[in-house]
């Protein structure tokens, strides 16, 4: 047993809550050996292991890395502030949890970005493992710090810090990545050089090295170019697609943590990509196309994840997942073969219609699970501007069916601060929210039931996205925002409606580090110098100590949130190509302020975004059996 | 059919909550494909009841758990399935079969056996340890403070204590301690630790590895483990 391991098991870990967390060792956990293998790569979550520990994109890099002879990859995660404690009293560096070896010991350690408010979490693990934070200052002994995910879409705020980024589907790029690590070190004696090894790496198609661009602004501020730097690099970015996700990899032998984590249950993968074109929605631009697995292969894989976990509960997990062509028959099959184990299967996110109502009441069959739907906005005419294809006419028919079937609790996700709002709109969202209840008190009272019937309402604040048709508009002012919400909450009379809203600051900060360019890196590491972490846990949250950091550097918060791009402004994600054009994405956004919605193309029409044209990817539904493979 | 199983908690599972505990139980039967008997109702859970909760960070090599199964099955054929499923941190010792159902084994067990390695702030000899110990025995009452949900109460553990013994080894104390448990009432090791350090001046460092040998059905003087009582 190594020192650290030992000091942890003897003095630290009975002293934090969840020891768990740092501990390992759960069912399915590889251990290889640390002196036989060519490359040793960490996973690192910038989020605690619970949080980390629901995150499928985790197994499924964690397995597949593992699986190749030549590799390992162990996990880290953020520690909590009494770990942290404990660990900076000691001088013990943050470590992997499978060998016990501080950071500095890996080869290469990958961060996903899953969430922009995350970020600082990064610099303080990067910290806490001995490393310096900034990729300038990490000499050829470093390990290579790379980062994936969904905010490695707009890559710029944290550019500063990594040597590379992976844009896209990481299973489909991983190991030529590893594999070309591994050859420039065998042919240099287990060393690197960083310079000509991140030349080799920006050749394949995903990889963004950012010290080989740079951002180059005008007088006024605005950013005016991203300058290629380096020959033979190329000037933007194309993003990586796994084409068939029944040729996917997937690990039939998951992690299954000893500790409760957020989705403590298996994650069956549906499909990828969702083509219903909200105009808020970055993984519904981001993940295209649409690529659904086969029926077949899921059953297959339900049978084996079984076998191999334990778990009582099978998530169907996708953007959209009765949007899946076979869900009917994958849900009956799962629950008549399950049920008797009592084994549920879940469905994470419905759409607002009856054919979703219809599988919730199938679910329900083994365990019932609450009922959560997203009309978004208050109005029709909103919910056409933000191009969801949900009516008020689908949300009552959706809601009359629940409370007939006896569920006595219905959820409901609004935004605030969308394009064009007002506060008629807003006002519409307290008007739909009686509406439903008033459905549920009508339904119990002539069933007699006891129970009244109850409705939270969910209300998040608009946060612009990269990659979006609202990759353009500027977020509400926060004191709008506060106003809105307040104006919200006196709208609402019922006890029996329940009013949950997000902390306004917070999504001021998100959208500062969503539209942000690379001058946000400086922000970013002078707010964890003054001790911001873990900004998405609101006992943490310090947004005095992030407006103070603004301050001291001079920069407006109001300028990078509050401010609308223009047509003609060089955007910082620019260089950063995810199939879908910007052209594409600013008719959708003209498309918007006339009030006119878009088809889906499974439906209609291609809408010729880009994806397929450009990507040499095709949709892929399955329904019939058969792959249906969208003509190109 | 009702099973009684023995099983360890080995370092590597000595952070397991009860909770974590049940949860883990429930995906190791799972995984070894035994027919649960679950519960009716919303959320089916199993049909579990286990010994007294082990406290996080104490290893132990008696803990108990009584299941009941669908179907009726050879106790070896369980036995060898369970095994193979346990994670790294669960081992299991033995099983058998419970011809009725009777009392709960929460109902049953009021003893708990311990063993404890101390490390010494100062040197301290066999006798002054044994002295403290003797004297400790020798009082008919011990009154600490528990912090419960309704705020500090005052209890007398020494009832509670039911033996405890100890010796000196390269400076490290090692107790072994025969505490309560269970429905009329618990002892926590670190509560007799209190009390040797405080009332035996006995310089115990902070640190403490606490191991749980067992846990027991006493009657009168007679200690049976609940694997000998059904």
């Amino acid at each position: 047993m190594n020192q650290l391991r030992q000091v942890l098991e003897a003095e630290i870990l009975p002293k934090v809550i969840k020891p768990l967390r740092y501990v390992g060792n759960e069912h399915n956990v590889v251990k290889k050996n640390w002196d036989t293998v060519k490359l040793r790569t960490l996973f690192a979550f910038p989020d605690l292991y619970e949080v980390g520990m629901s995150h499928l994109g985790l197994r499924i890099l964690y397995h597949l890395v593992n699986e190749q002879p030549d590799y390992l990859m162990e996990r880290t995660f953020a520690p909590w502030t009494d770990m942290e404690k404990e660990l900076r009293e000691r001088n013990i560096p943050l470590f992997g949890l499978e060998s016990c070896r501080p950071l500095r010991d890996y080869d290469c350690i990958g961060f996903t970005l899953q969430y922009e408010m995350s970020y600082t979490n990064i610099l303080n693990m990067l910290d806490l493992g001995g490393i310096p934070l900034k990729a300038e200052e990490r000499d050829d002994s470093y390990p290579l710090i790379m980062a994936g995910g969904p905010c490695a879409y707009n890559p710029e705020p944290l550019a500063d810090f990594f040597d590379f980024f992976v844009i896209g589907e990481g299973e489909e790029v991983i190991l030529e990545i590893f594999e070309l690590i591994t050859r420039h070190r065998e042919a240099r004696q287990g060393c690197q050089e960083k310079k000509v090894l991140l030349k080799e790496l920006a050749q394949i198609q995903g990889v963004y090295v950012p010290a080989f661009y740079e951002p180059l602004y005008g007088e006024d501020g605005k950013l005016r170019e991203i300058k290629v730097k380096e020959s033979g690099v190329a000037p933007r970015i194309v993003k990586r697609v796994v084409k068939d996700l029944d040729e996917a990899y997937f690990p039939d032998k998951p992690l299954v943590p000893y500790m409760e984590v957020v989705h403590d249950r298996i994650m069956l993968e549906v499909l990828r990509g969702c083509s219903r074109g909200c105009r808020f929605c970055q993984a519904g631009m981001i993940y295209r196309p649409v690529r659904e697995r086969s029926k077949e292969v899921l059953s297959s894989q339900a049978e084996k994840l079984v076998e191999s976990t334990g778990y009582n509960e099978i998530s169907l997990t996708s953007l959209s997942t009765s949007d899946y062509t076979c869900i009917e028959p994958l849900l009956r099959e799962l629950l008549d073969k399950y049920q008797k184990e009592s084994i549920g299967v879940s469905l994470p996110s419905l759409r607002v219609d009856s054919f979703s109502m219809n599988l919730a009441q199938e679910v329900q069959r083994v365990r019932r699970t609450g009922l959560t739907f997203a009309p978004e906005a208050g109005t029709q005419r909103l919910r056409d501007v933000i191009n969801k294809g949900v009516t008020e006419e689908n949300l009552i028919k959706v809601a009359t069916t629940a409370f007939e079937a006896g569920w006595s609790q219905i959820k409901l996700y609004f935004m605030i601060g969308l394009p064009t709002e007002t506060f008629e709109d807003i006002e519409g969202i307290a008007i739909l929210a009686k509406k439903v209840l008033d459905i549920g008190l009508n339904i119990t009272r002539s069933q007699g039931r006891h129970k009244s019937p109850k409705v939270t309402i969910s209300v998040s604040s608009f946060v612009p996205k990269a990659h979006t048709p609202f990759q353009w508009e500027a977020q509400d002012k926060l004191e709008l925002l506060k106003e809105k919400q307040q104006f919200l909450k006196s709208k609402i009379s019922d006890k029996r409606i329940t009013y949950n809203y997000h902390d306004a600051s917070l999504s001021l900060l998100e959208a500062v580090f969503a539209k942000g360019d690379r001058r946000m890196g400086r922000v970013l590491e002078e707010a964890w110098r003054q001790g911001c972490k873990f900004d998405s846990w609101s006992e943490h949250f310090r947004f005095a100590a992030w407006m103070q950091v603004f301050e001291k550097l001079g920069i407006k918060v109001e300028d990078i949130a509050n401010v609308p791009f223009s047509y003609d402004d060089v955007l910082p994600w620019d260089h950063i190509d995810m199939g879908v054009t910007k052209k594409y994405l600013w008719l959708e956004r003209e498309k918007a302020y006339q009030t006119a919605t878009t088809g889906d193309c499974r439906f209609q029409h291609c809408t010729v975004c880009g994806i397929c044209q450009d990507l040499d990817v095709a949709m892929i539904l399955r329904k019939g059996g058969k792959a249906d493979v969208a003509a190109r | 059919m009702l099973l009684r199983v023995k099983y360890a908690k080995t370092p590597e599972g000595r952070f397991l909550s009860h909770l974590d505990m049940a949860r883990t139980m429930e995906r190791a039967f799972r995984r070894a494909r035994l027919p649960l008997a679950f519960s009716e109702g919303f959320n089916p859970h199993p049909k579990f009841s286990f010994g007294s909760a082990l406290a996080v960070g104490v290893t132990s090599e008696g803990e108990y758990l009584d299941i009941e199964l669908r179907e009726d099955l050879p106790v070896e054929e369980v036995r060898s399935r369970l095994e193979a499923a346990l994670p790294p941190g669960l081992k299991l010792l033995e099983i058998k079969k419970l011809e009725n159902r009777g009392e709960s084994l929460t109902a049953q067990i009021n003893m708990a056996r311990y063993q404890l390695e101390i490390p010494l702030l100062q040197t301290v000899s066999r006798e002054q340890l044994d002295e403290a110990i003797a004297a400790i025995l020798a009082e008919s009452a011990f009154t600490i403070t528990r912090q419960g949900k309704k705020g500090p109460r005052e209890v007398n553990i020494r009832e509670g204590i039911f033996d405890l013994k100890g010796k000196v080894e390269d400076n490290i104390v090692l107790l072994e301690m025969d505490l309560q448990t269970g429905s009329e009432g618990n002892v926590k090791p670190d509560e007799v630790l209190q009390i040797l350090r405080d009332k035996g001046n006995i310089p115990l460092a902070p640190i403490v590895r606490i191991h749980r040998q067992g846990l027991f059905i006493r009657k009168d003087d007679r200690i049976k483990t609940p694997m000998e009582e059904e």
